[in-house]
């Protein structure tokens, strides 16, 4: 009797999830392994705001529980950095020394936060919000009332800015060209936009761009901002929200194509053999628009993952994307975003 | 445990290979803790290979209330060696903690990490130990100690108890070693306090901190040492044996400060031989030994029982038979320790159940064998024998010295009677070279005078003689010879237990009663004579009996079967691991529902008989 078929997948987010419980359902047989760097099951990071309401038990963020996994058979490997994909010897190597081999490998490693070339050498100084642990120590960094300054605000940093300020926290939004980020808005759009942050309570400061985060005085807030004009803005937290990187660092040598994300085809498919991609990870190819175009946003994130384990088993499907409606105000002239929709 | 509801109740595990330093870590967590006032119990499970390869395992329990068992579910688990460790991963609880080495310098075969077989509901720490050994130490020796310093801090333990630690375990090397030590502890302490922590362990401080300086850390055998010594034991004649070899190889450290003497024999067979003898001769003297020494011993038992000497031979069981399992604990020996031996040769045996109790048995034996002039076994195991566990000594010596005059109440004219037949059946017994007490002493059945006779009145009025006075023993004041805990008054479930596997019995019990089950437990410890009358008494107040043991044949239950004549259900395991907590309960679980349908019947009853009494249909 053959072996069945193992199925690697690196990434335990929305997509990697979705496809695990997805190539389950279709393939009852088959060996899942879910690689992740987190040391938690599988959490919906946009439910990571819920932090500031009170919600910090981190197993009430798990939308299915760790039973769950042993019932699907699936095996989770968390705290698992992959380092190289060897995609001829179908093998994902771990920095833990250990190599995996694959029949079918499906990526879904998402993004990083990206960061100015010139506040880099200053990451120690700001919080990221990539992970329930990076979202507590900003929970514990913030005193009762303290400011957060945001630096750049994409719809990620946006949603949590909401959050923040119905949860009696204050707001410092320094705009850069991330602001908005994944959506492309004009001037007068933008312009509407701050006005209506503002409205909520957000403090935006626009119009230079911040060079330097500092330590604050003694005596003061934890944090400052430095802008290039010479204005320095005071807060006790300092988080940059600048977009998303994808993270295919480790997929170099593996043999696919790579432009800023690994290029797939429509059926999400890479160059390489046997290797699928799928999420913030990937560009997809539009024969409408004739480029590699990427897809943010929970739902498409989550339907990419379950379109690649559908495809993966048989499936010849392409991705389809929902109609975009993009960033707008709603008559009570509050932002919404087709980005956070699910 | 009697649940307090905010207590610290932690158990950390710690898994290596041979020369990992996996124990050296433990002893130094549980000494640490200990130090800062917790009730620790530990046990250790080590191969029989020196270094190189086999299992250590280190399971260090953490509480603030006294506990009597290991847990079944450890808190956390600490891999030094994957392969040895990854079998383990399953002890851990839900939500519960495995530290591991994230960055091995060997290639790991597909399935060989760790980290793929932490289930999701328990959380992953891994850390480069190695690395942050090499950079605190110049050395990978140190990963023991680095991640002891990581637990400690990701548990947010004060560290200056271990900096005591650790510096009192390398005092005798150079004061580099501590240092070194430090570092890589400190190392380790560092980074765990920047760790987000995600697990639910927690550590509370100790409600009797205070205590903390007055308890130490015991094991079944250092109690043994320590009563010895404060019994003033003056020669110990031993053949090294698994588990019983720490015993004698602390005394030739101690005894010579007092002026004791410790003799390695050829055998075990000298070494009774020679503890008889010094016995005879007047001296408090010893012997320790396990099971297959014992076996050798079983004739010159004999002769003590015969000759009316008195000795202490401790006795830590192990797997059986023959070599069997000499680094598993089991308790196969109890008929060779209660019976074993040429003719009717009933002797004394102690069955202590905790480390405090091995020191009251090992040091109340040279009393009583005095007292009864026969051999005492103090019957320990492995699992007691090692065990580590929170003890505060006794402010005061609590063992009688020798008599000096023990022919003071001889008088009397004629002849010197060493085998005189007396009310207690206990004969006056003289020190050879005592004036006008020249007698004979001999392993041939003997008159009055010690002189061989083989006359059947006295060969019945001897046997006679040496079986009554020894039922003396069961009236001992000053030793607990069996003791019942939980419910008073009928229950439903009674459990008998004995030896190092009653700490396993009360953790279950007090569990059953959480679940409402009318339940309790008697400790025997005089396995013989067994003390009858109250094992009886407490059988009778219990619907179903279960007899606990680590053994294939249920040797305890059949000794009570035997003895009481009623059935009793036996849980009889060889696995050469202590007792599950959960499988007792599980047992006593099954035996409540199989109760509870009698004692309806039996209301049922009632209520019909007082029916009819009261002349309704």
């Amino acid at each position: 009797m053959p072996a069945p078929r193992h199925h690697v997948i690196i990434g335990s987010g929305s997509a990697g999830f979705g496809a695990a419980t997805t190539l389950r359902a279709r393939d009852p047989d088959c060996r899942i392994s879910l690689v992740t760097l987190s040391s938690l099951p599988f959490y919906n990071r946009y439910d990571l705001p819920r932090i500031f309401k009170g919600c910090h038990d981190w197993r009430d963020l798990l939308p299915i529980m760790p039973a769950k996994y042993d019932e699907l058979g699936i095996t989770l490997r968390r705290n698992s950095r992959v380092v190289d994909v060897d995609g001829k010897a179908q093998l994902v190597l771990f920095a833990h020394n250990e190599r995996l081999h694959y029949d079918c490998l499906l990526v879904c490693a998402g993004g990083r936060g990206y960061l100015p070339e010139i506040l880099a050498d200053q990451r120690h100084l700001m919080h990221d919000f990539a992970s329930f642990e990076a979202a507590m120590k900003v929970h514990d960094a913030l005193p009762r009332r303290g400011t957060v300054i945001m630096l750049g605000g994409d719809m990620l940093g946006i949603d949590l800015a909401l959050n923040l300020l119905e949860t009696g926290y204050k707001v410092t939004l320094i705009t850069t060209p991330q602001t908005f980020w994944p959506h492309r808005v004009d001037d007068d759009t933008h312009a509407r936009l701050i006005a209506a942050l503002e409205d909520k309570g957000v403090r935006v400061v626009g119009g230079s761009t911040p060079v330097a985060v500092e330590e604050g005085p003694p005596n003061g807030s934890a944090r400052r901002v430095v802008l290039q004009d010479g204005t320095e803005i005071a807060g006790d937290v300092v988080m940059p929200f600048c977009g998303l990187v994808p993270a295919v660092e480790f997929m170099l040598s593996a043999g696919v194509d790579i432009e800023r994300g690994l290029l797939v085809r429509p059926d999400l498919r890479t160059t390489g053999e046997n290797i699928w991609a799928a999420g913030d990870v990937c560009q997809i190819w539009s024969d409408k628009e004739k480029e590699y175009k990427f897809y943010h946003g929970w739902r498409n994130v989550r339907y990419m993952g379950e379109l690649a384990a559908r495809n993966m088993t048989g499936s010849d499907e392409e991705f389809k994307a929902g109609k975009d409606r993009g960033i707008w105000l709603d008559d009570d002239n509050a932002i919404q975003s087709s980005f956070w929709e699910n | 445990m009697k649940k307090n509801g905010n207590g610290t109740d932690i158990q950390i595990a710690i898994c290596g290979s041979a020369g990992d330093g996996t124990i050296a870590a433990g002893d130094i967590l549980k000494r640490a803790m200990s130090l800062q006032g917790y009730k620790v119990i530990a046990f250790d499970l080590y191969p029989a290979e020196i270094r190189g390869f086999g299992k250590c395992i280190s399971r260090v329990r953490i509480s603030s209330d006294q506990t009597y068992s290991l847990k079944p579910q450890s808190d956390i688990l600490i891999s030094l060696n994957d392969p040895h460790a990854i079998p383990h991963v399953g002890e851990v609880r839900d939500y519960g903690a495995v530290i591991y080495e994230d960055m091995p310098i060997a290639r790991v075969p597909e399935g060989g990490h760790i980290s793929a077989h932490v289930r999701p509901a328990q959380i992953p720490y891994g850390l480069s130990i190695r690395y942050i050994s090499e950079q605190a130490t110049s050395s990978a020796r140190s990963r023991n100690i680095v991640v002891l310093g990581y637990l400690a801090g990701l548990l947010a333990i004060e560290r200056d108890g271990f900096h005591q630690t650790i510096q009192e375990k390398f005092k005798t090397k150079a004061k580099a070693i501590a240092e070194q030590n430090i570092k890589a502890f400190d190392a380790g302490y560092n980074l765990a306090r920047g760790v987000f922590r995600l697990d639910t362990v927690a550590i509370r401080p100790p409600r009797h901190a205070k205590s903390g300086g007055d308890a130490v850390m015991m094991t079944g055998n250092g109690a043994v040492v320590r009563a010895f010594l404060d019994a003033g034991i003056e020669t110990y004649f031993g053949y090294p044996i698994t588990p019983a070899t720490s015993i004698m190889e602390r005394l030739t450290v101690e005894m010579p400060k007092t002026g004791g003497r410790v003799l390695q024999t050829e055998d075990e067979i000298s070494a009774i031989a020679a503890t008889i003898g010094a016995g005879y001769a007047g001296a408090r003297a010893a012997t320790a030994t396990s099971g297959p020494g014992l076996a050798l011993m079983a004739e010159m038992l004999g002769l003590g029982v015969m000759a009316e000497v008195p000795s202490v031979i401790v006795v830590s069981q192990r797997g059986g038979p023959s070599t069997g399992l000499p680094t598993k604990t089991e308790q196969s020996d109890l008929n060779m320790a209660v019976f074993g031996g040429a003719g009717d040769a009933q002797r004394i045996v102690l069955a202590p159940t905790n480390v405090e109790g091995c020191y009251k048995c090992a040091g109340k034996a040279f009393e009583i064998a005095e007292k009864f002039q026969t051999p005492v076994i103090v019957l320990l195991d492995l699992y007691l024998s090692n065990r580590y566990e929170t003890v505060i000594p006794p402010k005061r010596n609590p063992f009688a010295p020798k008599p000096q005059k023990a022919l003071a109440a001889l008088g009397g004219n004629g002849p010197y009677k060493r085998f005189a037949a007396k009310p207690d059946h206990i004969s006056p017994r003289a020190i050879p070279g005592e004036e006008g007490r020249m007698h004979t002493v001999t392993g041939l059945e003997h008159n009055e005078l010690g002189r061989p006779s083989d006359l059947p009145e006295v060969h019945m009025a001897m046997s006679h003689k040496r079986h009554e006075k020894l039922k003396g023993a069961l009236k001992l004041r000053d030793l607990t010879l069996c003791k019942r805990f939980g419910d008073d008054g009928p229950v439903d479930v009674g459990i008998l237990g004995w030896g190092s596997t009653f700490g396993e019995i009360l953790e279950a019990m007090y569990a059953a009663q959480e679940e409402g089950i009318r339940c309790s437990a008697m400790k025997v410890v005089m396995l013989s004579p067994l003390p009858r009358d109250k094992v009886a008494a407490f059988c009778d107040d219990c619907r179903e009996v279960l007899v606990p043991e680590l053994n294939y044949e249920g040797q305890f239950a059949s000794l009570i079967s035997g003895e009481l004549g009623r059935p009793v259900t036996r849980l009889s395991q060889v696995t050469g691991a202590p007792m599950r907590v959960e499988e007792i309960l599980q047992e006593v679980r099954q035996l409540s529902a199989k109760a509870r349908p009698k004692r309806r019947r039996k209301k049922q009853d009632m209520g019909d008989e007082r029916a009819s009494e009261a002349g309704l249909p």
